[in-house]
């Protein structure tokens, strides 16, 4: 491993070693749901195996927006601690989703179509980009990066003015981070990653709190976040936010 | 594990529609002629409309179900997968507004056949007795011009044929027993109950729920795989697709799928006299009716009508009072999540599993009127991290640190009374969907009682989770269901339909679904809508001959009291055993509309 890249990865916070690049970071080593497919409905199978194996052709983003789009989302959701062989497509699954104009039922009264707001949110990026280090986004550090994503993050993004005017900063925030999570967690490597047993149909489940036969036990280890990150804070999100109320399923 | 323990499962055969592993679509459905008037149209096949097609097909009307979503078969349309699942929500555009702005989609609305009953968690708690008497007990919000005695025949008839899983006795309100017993606890439900025992909070464990805990006809048990609210492919949550629609093809109805409709036309002598729609190929069509029943929940409905507006009603179809789209409500669904040292694994089991509603009812040392519940949720990992942006702040390795302690969260939900306002409304935008037909916008505002009951009831469910053991504690404020839009009163000048749900302005026009509920209660509005909907058929049957004979102002109207009740039109299998306390299939004596609730609090 070159330097620029041991840079980019989580430490033991013990002993301060970098951990090398997993196949299968988290805490449940050894576990694979996709190991349980033959178990799976036929019609989940299709869906599941499709998203693993299927990479999308890039439709709505133009190819300089593409790459920008790919170094946004990398720092929304680092996989700088999975092995090449082990990320999760981001992009491609956003993409997708815009190309097909899929939307969630709804749009905010002040925001733009999902599609416009993702193209005007890069704008706004590259603009404060530029603004805090005169630098382009795709050549700042991974530190800078994560700088110039919290800005938005905070509701207080310091350049782009003609763009908020158009789109409010913590609705576009999180519509990029929800887009992001959403392609993330629906992958069976997160699954894996988090203990989430993923398809149960026909099968189910027997155990309530406790592992089921295939599942297995946590071995928890440590880990901490590069020392350049500002993402592994939490913070609370840019003023205003308690009126946006993403509200997703996943409740009553 | 080489093979499952049940062996090996089977596969749908070409001409075979799923509805569960078990059930299968016996009849072929009828097809009337194009061109046929049938007795009834009703627009949108969900938690409402599924029930209403299968009584008044049984009684014998003629009746089209028109859905703009699909016809859904469960094995093959449906997937045991979050992402996989977004189908099954009514993502067609809406613009929303306000300084609160709510949020659609999977959130709150269902598209296809089942509607929202297809992607509820299933939580059947019914309204309490003092829900219909806000305005009367608090000053505040509207009277219903029903009671619960009015209901509560229907209820009874409702929990045993979804069926309603859950304790021997529920002590709230009007205290009742269910007639299939409680489900195991999940992680969740743990913890909501450890946290309110320690708390001396009474906590009801393992239901209210439509979801088999044994087997019931052809529909298989729980098997607690957590998919609730992405469709249920087991079969064992009730949806309206798998438990009413079935009986209601055998009886005769016909389901138009994939067919969304325009307006509801009016004729000159100011009676309805059907819809017209586009069908599943986008073709414009008409379906005449003797009377038509609008179905399509709290967004769909106003914006039918409002869309149906013509000449005498220039400000939408049946809306003299200007009330079409106003009072629009949601409950306070703020997701409260609490850590814990052992791991919860809240994927499993159904999020809907246990409950209290101890602070249901308006207690005036709280400083605001009415009250909440608190509820078991238990999200999926993208619903999850989606939460924990908000709770948290998360973004980065902070989400992707989160996260790997999925498996040490549980989510409890709060599930407040919001109170109806005027200025909470859907109204049209000027944008228009693949139609043409201008999309809903809505507008929502919370008010000070509202914040004042999320503050104590957010306050109070971070309270339980600490008593459970949690070692951190946070929220994300949230809306749960919708309600109101077209709400029935006894006053034509102040409401939309009235207590049998027919249309003040127009005598063959019915609304039936949630947005005829003057109020929410703290209760998921799912089973009222389907009991609702079941004693509006009983009305429409007991005016049978002034349907048929096209006489409908002779229609009697809400003095003449409540119509007989049928305990005959139950889908197959439904009726009778099995409920405590329910001593007889007699109605009940108190049945009267303006009736003294029974058993209400003092």
């Amino acid at each position: 491993m070159d330097n620029a890249n041991t840079d980019l990865l989580p430490r033991n916070p013990t002993t301060g070693e970098v951990l090398p690049p997993r196949a299968q970071p988290g805490y449940y080593p050894g576990y694979s749901t996709l190991s349980q497919q033959r178990f799976w409905d036929a019609a989940t199978h299709e869906v599941v195996l499709r998203r693993v194996h299927q990479a999308q052709p890039i439709r709505f983003f133009t190819p300089d927006e593409a790459r920008l789009m790919e170094a946004v989302c990398a720092r929304i959701i680092p996989q700088d601690d999975r092995d090449e062989a082990h990320r999760i497509p981001i992009v491609g699954p956003i993409d997708e989703r815009l190309a097909s104009g899929r939307i969630d039922g709804y749009r905010y009264e002040d925001m733009p179509p999902d599609g416009e707001a993702h193209k005007l949110g890069l704008q706004a990026i590259e603009a404060i980009a530029q603004h805090l280090f005169h630098t382009p986004f795709l050549q700042l550090g991974a530190g800078q990066q994560e700088r110039v994503l919290k800005t938005i993050h905070d509701g207080e993004p310091p350049a782009g003015e003609g763009i908020w005017r158009r789109m409010s900063a913590p609705r576009y925030w999180m519509l990029l981070v929800q887009d992001c999570v959403a392609a993330y967690y629906a992958h069976p490597y997160a699954w894996d990653e988090i203990g989430f047993g993923g398809p149960a149909y026909p099968r189910g489940y027997m155990r309530g709190g406790q592992p089921e036969p295939w599942e297995v036990e946590e071995r928890r280890y440590e880990w901490e976040a590069p020392e350049w990150a500002v993402s592994s804070e939490y913070e609370p999100l840019g003023r205003g936010h308690e009126t946006i109320t993403p509200g997703q399923g996943g409740s009553h | 594990m080489k093979s499952p323990l049940f062996g090996k499962f089977e596969e749908p055969e070409d001409d075979e529609h799923w509805l569960g592993p078990i059930q299968r679509l016996k009849t072929p459905m009828r097809r009337f002629a194009p061109g046929d008037e049938v007795d009834i149209v009703i627009v949108g096949v969900g938690s409402a409309g599924g029930v209403l097609l299968q009584r008044l097909a049984r009684a014998g009307f003629r009746v089209v179900g028109i859905e703009a979503g699909p016809f859904w078969d469960t094995e093959r349309d449906w997937v045991s997968d979050e992402a996989g699942s977004h189908q099954l929500y009514w993502n067609d555009l809406r613009i929303t507004g306000g300084a609160h702005p709510l949020a659609f989609g999977a959130n709150n609305s269902g598209r296809g056949v089942g509607g929202g009953s297809v992607h509820w968690a299933a939580f059947t708690p019914r309204f309490h007795p003092s829900d219909f008497r806000v305005y009367s007990e608090d000053g505040v919000g509207a009277d219903w011009p029903i009671s619960y005695q009015d209901l509560k025949p229907y209820y009874e008839l409702l929990e045993r044929e979804m069926p309603v899983a859950g304790p021997a006795y529920f002590p709230w309100g009007d205290p009742h027993g269910y007639p299939y017993g409680p489900h195991p606890l999940g992680g969740p439900a743990e913890a909501l109950v450890k946290g309110c025992t320690a708390l001396g909070i009474p906590v009801c464990q393992g239901g209210p729920v439509a979801i088999n805990s044994g087997s019931h006809g052809d529909r298989p048990h729980c098997i607690y795989r957590g998919f609730c609210i992405q469709g249920c492919k087991v079969g064992a949550k009730q949806s309206t697709l798998i438990s009413h629609v079935p009986d209601a093809i055998e009886y005769g109805a016909e389901i138009r799928a994939n067919s969304m409709v325009a307006r509801v036309n009016l004729g000159k002598d100011g009676l309805v006299t059907g819809v017209t729609y586009f069908d599943e190929d986008g073709h414009e069509q008409e379906q005449r009716a003797k009377v038509v029943i609008v179905s399509g929940y709290a967004i769909e409905t106003p914006r039918l009508l409002l869309n149906s507006a013509c000449n005498g009603f220039e400000q939408g179809l049946a809306n003299s009072s200007g009330v079409v789209g106003k009072y629009l409500m949601a409950q306070a669904g703020n997701v409260v999540m609490g850590r814990f040292d052992d791991p919860v694994r809240m994927y499993k089991y159904p999020p809907a599993n246990a409950l209290t509603e101890e602070f249901y009812e308006t207690d005036p040392r709280r400083g605001f009127a009415r009250g909440f519940a608190i509820q078991t949720v238990g999200p999926l990992p993208i619903a999850f991290a989606k939460q924990m942006m908000v709770a948290k702040g998360a973004w980065g390795w902070g989400m992707r640190a989160v996260m790997m302690d999925y498996n040490h969260w549980a989510a409890l939900g709060l599930l407040g009374e919001i109170l109806p306002w005027e200025d909470n409304r859907v109204e049209l935008a000027e944008e228009t969907d693949r139609y043409g037909l201008r999309v809903a916008k809505s507008t929502f505002n919370l008010h000070d009682n509202d914040q004042k009951m999320i503050a104590y009831g957010v306050n109070k469910v971070e309270e339980v989770l600490r008593a459970a053991g949690a070692t951190e504690v946070v929220q994300e404020p949230r809306y749960a269901h919708l309600i109101g839009g077209a709400r029935m009163g006894n006053d034509p000048s102040t409401s939309v339909v009235d207590g049998f749900c027919r249309s003040h302005d127009i005598p063959n026009l019915f609304v039936c679904d949630g947005s005829v509920f003057p109020t929410q209660g703290s209760a998921n509005p799912g089973l009222t809508i389907q009991a609702l909907a079941a004693r509006t058929a009983d009305y429409l049957i007991a005016e049978r001959e002034a349907i048929l004979t096209r006489q409908p102002r002779s229609m009697r109207g809400v003095e003449a009291g409540a119509p007989p009740i049928h305990y005959d039109l139950s889908p197959h299998g439904t009726s009778g055993r099995g409920v405590p306390r329910l001593k007889s299939r007699t109605p009940t004596p108190e049945i009267g509309l303006g009736g003294l609730p029974v058993g209400s609090k003092g």
